[in-house]
């Protein structure tokens, strides 16, 4: 239990720390300091208050929460912190998946029909991504651990 | 049979061993999280958070997929041609009732009863009020609702009101009908009074969030912005003025638990039900009755006379009176028809904001003569002064800005 605990810990402050990057980098792109960038798959645009200004507040929240549980992180108070860090992101990358899927269903203005074909939909499902839906995989670990119930339930 | 103290002790005694389980409470994580959330340390970014979420399903779901996605296009490219094409004599009164501008080529700008009536209210209303409802359920059943009560109440103090004064008003972002009859419960009259009247002046509601959504997606945060504003600025001047007491409340906060399919789908339906029969029937009364007022010739005399108020004190055109007329009976309407006016920027978001501040829609009107005339008197009295102040402030700021 000792070992686990110790392990989590490392990996839940390691993951509370990007997020932590992702959502001031979410916020400085949209003021202005860097005009948008993309590496790899990653992109931030920073072109909208409402996604980055806003969604870059609640990134730095999660990975605060994340970071502030890290310590002892299987112990049921210190696990809540973790678990209500990862909502955040999953709320984020949540949001913005939804968001593909409701603009990847219609097939355009300009199309003469009204849904997108098969391959038009997927296709608006590549890279590059937000930060959020990038981390998403790496939370799941969290979801992992509250399905094994592997926090301190005493 | 009379039992005597001691007897009757044993079979208390009895029926408590049979019936009673003791053990020690083990608190849960969901507990915890509970907690969590009406912290505000811990609770107000997750606040945040879920309106983020509420916002971004909403843009998503009503804006992209249904309006812009299916809407614009049924009715833009079908719609409308079909209409126009089969409407004898586009020339005649009854064209320009129903059918609207006939070298209109969207039916926004159409403004017939069939074109932007059936348009407003099917096309862009709809799906705004569904997707607002659905969300709006998930909170209410999943027990967040009542944590977002608490996290607000100390805010909320100091406008007279307290913590469950956020039912009407995230109701309220839905329709204005129902917000105002859950006003009821708020504890004393100077409460209940405070949040009719700002619900009727600041907070809009879906079916104009949605037309907003459509006509000035770029500027609504600001639009939003003037109205928090007005609203807190408001609510302390009433809180100040009106005499009586705001009372402390306890919230008794239940545990989070997954809403029931079967509680949400009847919700949603009700809510939708005696949305759809009231709004729909408005919108499309509400075009016919604008469009015989502009072939009577009423609405260019009123922006006639109206004029210098609207230009010198508000800074927008002498053409939003007709909007503002058709506000009376939907604001969203109202909106739609701001969209064909030209105007600059400023204007645009000035118009808005006078709109939404202006004079609640005949519906909300009705449901607020229900709860009282002196009530009503009041705050109607409330709103002219707001109106008026507000909508100067607002022009004042522009000017000092450089943009008005």
């Amino acid at each position: 239990m000792e070992q686990k605990n110790k392990i989590s810990g490392i990996y839940i402050g390691l993951l509370g720390l990007v997020t932590l990057a992702c959502g001031l980098a979410d916020i400085f792109v949209w003021a202005g300091i860097n005009p948008g960038f993309q590496v790899g798959i990653l992109e931030i645009a920073g072109d909208d208050f409402f996604r980055w200004a806003w969604g870059g507040f609640i990134m730095v929240c999660a990975g605060l929460f994340m970071i502030a549980g890290s310590r002892n992180a299987l112990s049921l108070q210190q696990f809540a912190k973790v678990t209500l860090g990862g909502v955040l992101v999953w709320v984020i990358a949540g949001t913005d998946i939804f968001a593909r899927i409701c603009e990847n269903i219609p097939a355009g203005e300009e199309a003469p029909e009204f849904l997108n074909s098969l391959s038009g939909f997927i296709g608006g499902f590549a890279p590059p991504y937000p930060p959020a839906v990038i981390l998403l995989p790496f939370t799941l670990v969290i979801l992992y651990l509250l399905y094994t119930q592997a926090y301190d339930t005493e | 049979m009379v039992l005597s103290t001691d007897s009757r002790w044993e079979v208390v005694d009895r029926i408590a061993r049979r019936t009673v389980a003791y053990g020690t409470y083990k608190r849960t994580l969901g507990d915890v999280l509970g907690e969590l959330t009406v912290k505000p340390l811990t609770g107000i970014p997750v606040a945040v958070a879920a309106l983020f979420a509420f916002w971004s399903i909403f843009c998503s779901f009503a804006g992209a997929l249904v309006t812009d996605g299916f809407m614009v296009k049924l009715f833009d490219s079908h719609w409308l041609p079909w209409l126009q094409s089969v409407w004898p004599d586009p020339a005649s009164w009854h064209y320009f009732v129903f059918v609207g501008d006939p070298l209109a080529d969207n039916c926004f700008e159409a403004f017939g009863v069939l074109t932007s009536g059936l348009f407003v209210s099917i096309g862009v209303v709809l799906p705004a009020i569904l997707i607002f409802y659905l969300m709006m359920t998930v909170l209410e059943d999943s027990g967040y609702l009542p944590r977002l009560a608490v996290l607000v109440d100390s805010v909320l103090h100091r406008i007279g009101l307290h913590g469950y004064a956020i039912v009407p008003m995230i109701l309220g972002l839905g329709c204005n009908v129902p917000a105002v009859t859950a006003t009821r419960i708020l504890e004393t009259r100077k409460q209940r009074f405070i949040m009719m009247t700002l619900l009727a002046i600041f907070i809009p509601c879906g079916a104009q969030l949605g037309v907003m959504l459509e006509v000035i997606p770029d500027m609504i945060g600001l639009v939003f912005l003037c109205l928090i504003g007005g609203f807190c600025l408001f609510g302390y001047i009433l809180n100040k003025v009106i005499p009586g007491e705001n009372p402390e409340i306890l919230v008794d906060v239940p545990p989070y638990h997954w809403p029931i399919r079967e509680n949400v789908v009847k919700k949603m339906w009700n809510r939708t039900k005696s949305f759809l029969k009231e709004a729909v029937p408005f919108v499309l009364f509400g075009v016919l009755l604008v469009n015989l007022l502009y072939l009577g010739g009423v609405i260019q005399a009123l922006a006639a006379f109206f004029e210098p108020l609207f230009v010198t004190w508000f800074g927008v055109p002498k053409e939003t009176v007709g909007p503002l007329i058709a506000g009376f009976l939907r604001k969203d309407l109202a909106i739609a028809q701001l969209s064909v006016i030209p105007m600059t920027a400023y204007q645009m978001f000035a118009s808005v904001v006078l709109i939404s501040i202006y004079f609640p829609c005949v519906a909300t009107f009705v449901i607020m003569l229900r709860e009282g005339w002196k009530e009503l008197c009041a705050a109607l009295a409330v709103l002219f002064v707001v109106v008026f102040v507000y909508g100067g402030l607002i022009h004042a700021i522009g000017i000092l800005l450089g943009v008005a």
